[in-house]
């Protein structure tokens, strides 16, 4: 069976059956939506259940497109694919569930969310070098409509922004992929890592022109700009999918594009691509430690996050032993995930505590976590989590990626200062939202609800398991870096 | 002459079909003229699909039965019928109903001409019978806003096509024959190479508005009724750009003239848009993107010749163009011409609303709608060519496109003031056609990109 397929155009074709149903109740919308993602989660496992084969893409499935130019539907998995298609396919089954509390226009947003689900799991799975445009080029327009329809004050001018940006952004990539298909003759991207086709200034303007595009989706110093104002006026559930799966378009196209199709040339420009992650991941957290708005705040710590992966994947590149090279890339891979777990469950936490007060900026709380216990605990792990303390899912990541930067580069360990600042910011928020003198304003505050458990508690229990017992994930990982020639 | 008459079946057809058309206005009948010119192209478009293949010319080398001229067929005459039946749901009921219908076929049958022209004369008589009937289409209102637009499209119509007859004379002069084949002859006169091709970019950019032959096009759309409008944008620009394409594949690079074109593209892309940018009446706007969106035709022709892609993206986007924009131009005539009018359409009429998005958001060049495929084909037509500059600027451009294009797609969706006319009236059965038809074709064909020419 076409599993590949039918997880990434299930979501599509229930968003397409909800607008042709004749009852469009909001109840009866999110019950497709629950039901929709859901099955497409059981998908994914069976998806994994199969596995995945060391050097190369497992599970194939390859139907003709335009064959007059050589472009074909090709969707395939490998170590760096599958475990984001897992994180894809859960976070959207929870923020269906999440989602329920919504009631406005519901079908539309319904739609919408589909969409992006078929476009970010095809963006993972496609082999071919024009679908993957494809893909990537519907979620930015699946996420402007869900920013502008659902998000918050000022969200017409962040959703503009956000368009516009990464639309700009992700141009370059449609040069590069015009410039590889020209020089192969084909757009099957597995063609393209065997034999990468570019070599001197066209492989410099190819890999300039891919850095530019995931540079603005990871998104990286000086172009994250366009980050916290969509983060911060996104509904909920649109910035746990953008932090939790659309930056990792980003980091993973970085790695599949970047440093697999043009690999010589990427490790000519490594130490200034690893400049760019160290200098991204300090920014994001000074940046961070400098907002009182809580979302603001987690949204720069992605900036901080994805720094790291950065800075794996440019230490990958630059180093000689074939041993660092794979504990890099493990890290950088592994922290994709970690991100995906941890941020989204932050962004879940500070969309419940908005739900419940309307505000987002810390110095209005104070000792939350008398009143609701349950997400003050939850919050206190996932911040934990997300600075890095061992036993919590960021730490194997992080730990491998500067393992693998000391080896090689060690003047980049300066990065280090990023988690001491991350640590001090959470700890922070920790105080002033959570603990000190309660605030009689919010003492009728309910804590976390049935639905609400449901939708944080797998995130915790995963942030756990991956910080205490990550081999099951790693292993997946390790498979395909290990075997990974570039 | 016998062997050349097979190959221009569709042609007959809807001359027939003009005639049949003007015969039944002169009895005043102009269902039936409709009628007659929706069979007339759905004959002649069904009498093309075993032309497609053919490679030839007729008339001595003088009309071109090839690969672009029978996509030309495919594209512009369901087009044109497509065209009918919005000037159907704007005019039906008014006098002089039917000549209109009977003028757009005429004008089709010019642009058809145009397409497959391989000859000066045969060149020169395109641009004429579709300039005639284009300006008594503009001024069909009889209202002092279509008046003076059917006029500043006439003088300048006329002023573009003398020169390009004076232009045209120098390369007859020069490779002493009309036929387009002939140009090779022009390889070592550059200058007489040069001087027929301005004369050529004048009358073709004219008849295509490019950069800086454009200033007549706002006007004449938007004086003229939305529907002719919407024709004009794009019936006789495709034809022309195709004919341009039919014209600069036999002239010799040595005069640089891929050059020229590619910068006449970047100038007409970047300008389209920029005015756009700041247009409030959506004619207008639209009106400026149609001029943005020939730039991009442009860098198909640059790569004529050097790029196999050339070909087939002038035929993709073509065929995307016509689709999309005059969906656009549908949405325009249910929802009203000015950016007001628009606010809230996206609430009340969900589905026209989707619809609108769609068209907008091919022309920005998103996939994996329709122009998305025609786009890169150009673009790769242009890397290929050795002009990365040009698909450089393209791409800057299709940034500035989509802020152009969210201009109408942010208040269709923000909430309608009170006062605003109904967007509930009931719209005709032919618009809805239309929209279903557009929408359809604009969001599918690039997923069946498959199908088209490669």
């Amino acid at each position: 069976m076409p599993l590949l397929t039918i997880a990434t155009f299930l979501p599509i074709l229930g968003g397409l059956a909800l607008i042709a149903l004749p009852v469009r109740s909001a109840r009866v919308a999110h019950g497709l939506s629950i039901t929709v993602t859901g099955l497409v989660f059981l998908i994914t496992l069976a998806i994994w259940s199969r596995g995945i084969v060391p050097g190369g893409f497992a599970q194939v499935e390859e139907i003709a497109w335009i064959p007059a130019i050589g472009a074909a539907y090709r969707l395939g998995l490998d170590g760096l694919s599958l475990p984001l298609v897992l994180l894809t396919s859960l976070l959207f089954l929870l923020s269906a569930i999440y989602s329920a509390r919504i009631s406005e226009r519901v079908p539309s947003y319904v739609v919408l969310m589909l969409m992006l689900e078929t476009a970010s799991l095809g963006s993972f799975m496609a082999l071919d070098g024009l679908l993957f445009y494809v893909f990537f080029e519907v979620s930015l327009v699946g996420m402007y409509f869900m920013i502008a329809g659902w998000g918050y004050e000022d969200r017409q001018r962040a959703a503009l922004m956000f368009f516009l940006y990464t639309l700009l952004g992700s141009l370059p990539l449609l040069l590069a992929i015009i410039g590889l298909y020209l020089s192969s003759g084909t757009f099957d991207m597995r063609a393209w890592i065997d034999a990468p086709p570019l070599a001197g200034l066209g492989a410099m303007l190819a890999l300039i022109a891919m850095l530019f595009t995931f540079a603005v989706k990871i998104p990286a110093f000086p172009v994250h700009t366009w980050l916290p104002a969509a983060h911060v006026q996104a509904p909920t559930a649109g910035s746990v999918i953008l932090a939790g799966v659309m930056l990792k378009f980003g980091t993973y196209g970085l790695v599949r594009f970047a440093l697999q199709m043009t690999p010589e040339t990427f490790t000519r420009a490594g130490v200034v691509i690893l400049a760019f992650g160290v200098f991204s991941a300090l920014y994001g957290a000074f940046a961070a430690l400098a907002q009182s708005d809580l979302k603001k705040m987690i949204a720069y710590t992605s900036v901080n996050h994805m720094g790291y992966v950065v800075m794996g994947v440019a230490v990958a590149a630059l180093a000689s032993d074939p041993a660092i090279r794979v504990v890099a890339l493990d890290g950088a891979a592994l922290q994709m995930i970690s991100h995906g777990l941890v941020t989204g469950a932050l962004f879940f936490l500070v969309g419940m505590l908005q739900d419940r007060a309307h505000i987002r900026d810390m110095g209005d709380f104070g000792g939350l976590l008398g009143r609701v216990p349950w997400l003050g605990w939850a919050f206190v792990v996932s911040a934990f989590a997300s600075l890095g303390l061992p036993g919590l899912a960021h730490f194997p990541a992080e730990f491998q990626i500067f393992l693998a930067t000391l080896n090689t580069q060690p003047w980049a360990v300066v990065a280090i200062i990023a988690i001491v600042v991350t640590a001090g910011l959470y700890l922070r928020a920790i105080a002033a939202v959570f603990l000190g003198e309660p605030n009689e304003k919010w003492a009728a505050m309910p804590d976390l609800g049935r639905r609400e458990m449901l939708v944080i508690v797998p995130l915790l229990f995963l942030t756990v398991l991956v910080g205490v017992a990550p081999s099951w994930l790693l292993n997946m990982i390790h498979t395909t870096m290990a075997s990974l020639s570039f | 002459m016998g062997r050349d008459l097979p190959f221009l079946i569709p042609e007959i057809l809807l001359s027939l079909a003009v005639v049949a058309m003007l015969i039944a206005e002169m009895v005043r009948m102009a269902r039936l003229a409709l009628w007659f010119g929706l069979a007339g192209l759905a004959v002649a478009t069904l009498a093309t699909l075993p032309l497609l293949t053919a490679d030839t010319t007729v008339f001595g080398g003088t009309y071109r039965i090839d690969l672009l001229s029978g996509w030309a067929k495919l594209i512009l005459l369901p087009g044109t019928a497509m065209a009918l039946l919005l000037a159907r749901a704007e005019i039906a009921g008014q006098q002089r109903e039917g000549s209109v219908y009977s003028l757009l076929c005429l004008v089709t049958l010019g642009a058809l001409m145009l397409a497959g022209s391989g000859d000066m004369m045969l060149l020169v008589l395109g641009v004429v019978l579709t300039g005639l009937g284009s300006f008594a289409l503009v001024a069909y209102p009889r209202d002092d806003a279509a008046t003076e637009a059917g006029m500043k499209y006439l003088v300048f119509g006329a002023v573009t096509g003398s020169v390009m007859i004076y232009g045209l004379t120098f390369w007859f002069g020069g490779a002493g024959s009309t036929l387009f084949s002939d140009l090779g002859a022009l390889e070592d006169k550059p200058l007489i190479a040069i001087a027929g091709l301005t004369a050529v970019i004048v009358g073709l950019g004219y008849k295509a508005s490019l950069v800086p032959f454009h200033f007549w096009a706002p006007d004449a759309y938007d004086g003229a009724p939305v529907s002719v409008a919407a024709y004009l944008s794009v019936i006789t620009k495709v034809a022309a750009l195709f004919a341009f394409a039919q014209v600069l594949r036999d002239l010799p690079v040595e005069s640089n003239w891929p050059l020229v074109i590619a910068m006449i593209s970047a100038v007409t892309m970047t300008y389209g848009y920029l005015t756009a940018l700041v247009q409030t009446n959506l004619v207008r706007l639209i009106a400026y993107s149609s001029i943005a969106q020939t730039g991009y035709f442009l860098m198909g022709i640059v790569a004529l010749g050097t790029s196999a892609f050339a070909i087939p993206g002038l035929i993709v986007l073509g065929a995307a163009y016509v689709a999309m924009n005059l969906g656009a131009f549908a949405i325009i005539l249910l929802a009203g011409r000015g950016l007001d009018d628009i606010r809230g359409f996206g609430r009340r009429r969900p589905a026209a609303g989707v619809a609108m998005v769609v068209f907008l958001l091919s022309l920005t060049g998103i996939p994996p709608l329709f122009g998305f495929v025609g786009k890169v084909y150009l673009f790769g037509a242009a890397i290929d060519a050795g002009y990365l500059w040009l698909a450089v600027i393209g791409i800057l451009n299709s940034v500035l496109a989509l802020g152009v294009y969210l201009r109408i797609v942010v208040p269709m969706y923000q909430s309608a003031p009170e006062a605003t006319k109904s967007f509930d009236k009931p719209s005709p059965r032919a618009l809805t056609a239309v929209i279903g038809v557009t929408a359809v074709l604009t969001l599918c064909m690039g997923l069946l990109a498959g199908l088209l020419p490669g």
